[in-house]
């Protein structure tokens, strides 16, 4: 059986568990990777005074690795 | 919500160090709680992007409009965000470790349902993906070239096309032909690009 048929997806009508959004987190990483690899957050905006006092310096947490999901 | 709830909820959201998870907890903290005084809220842009698809994409805030006609006043906003310990008001508040913009009303034209996901203190409702690849798309191609924005549209095109979020392509198409977009061709062109790289077919092909 392919094993993408076990990803949760998050529908248009009714709701995703949380325990099923957590278990598609990694598939949706992968798939964003494929197309825009890397982070993507823009390098400013003009939140960055405010962002990168709480963050030292970032302009937010670090991203979980995919492997890690 | 009672006060032991809201205090051990603040606390998980507070040690939370995973941006989108804590993103999400927060939204999720403050929607249950302005649902108790009948204003729901919304997940927007790119916090709403993140949650959508993992795309390593949003900053350390958490944006948010409110869905109902009518949102709280002031002095509501002060109780409310003042039991999470926020800081700032009465549209922005530092709180449990991130930033908490409220924007005002959402701004939909997209006929779906917003996206819902239950979660920890209650449901989280995510702007409609219809919307959002649309109006990334504008950002994109219009408004400076925005690689990031362009990043971001394929990003949630990817993650549609490969069904991990149910996309309403018919939806994407009449918002994307509506006066205020008018950018059908550049819509069909990117999802036409991320649907090739990804060896799937368009569902926004014009055959």
């Amino acid at each position: 059986m392919n094993s993408k048929l076990k990803v949760p997806c998050i529908p248009i009508e009714g709701s995703i568990s949380w325990a099923d959004w957590l278990k598609g987190r990694r598939a949706r990483r992968e798939s964003s990777k494929l197309v825009a690899p890397g982070v993507i957050r823009r390098q400013s905006s003009s939140s960055d005074r405010r962002l990168k006092k709480l963050f030292h310096g970032q302009r937010g947490l670090p991203f979980t690795p995919t492997e890690e999901l | 919500m009672d006060a032991n709830k809201i205090v051990s909820a603040l606390a998980d959201v507070t040690a939370e160090q995973d941006p989108t998870l804590k993103s999400a907890k927060l939204a999720s903290l403050c929607s249950a709680l302005w649902a108790e005084r009948g204003v729901e809220l919304v997940v927007v842009g790119g916090s709403a992007i993140e949650i959508l698809t993992e795309g390593a994409y949003a900053s350390g805030d958490l944006d948010m409009c409110h869905a109902t006609k009518s949102t709280l006043t002031v002095a509501e906003r002060k109780e409310i965000m003042g039991l999470l310990g926020a800081k700032g008001g009465p549209r922005n508040w530092q709180v449990a470790g991130m930033y908490l913009d409220l924007l005002g009303p959402v701004e939909s034209f997209a006929h779906t349902p917003y996206r819902r996901v239950e979660a920890p203190y209650g449901s989280i409702l995510l702007m409609k993906p219809e919307d959002l690849l649309v109006e990334r798309v504008l950002v994109s191609f219009y408004l400076g070239e925005s690689e990031t924005a362009r990043d971001c549209a394929k990003v949630l095109a990817a993650v549609a096309l490969r069904k991990e979020i149910e996309m309403n392509w018919d939806e994407v198409r009449r918002v994307a032909n509506r006066p205020e977009y008018r950018n059908l061709p550049q819509c069909v062109q990117l999802v036409k690009e991320v649907a090739d790289e990804l060896k799937i077919e368009s569902p926004l092909h014009p055959d």
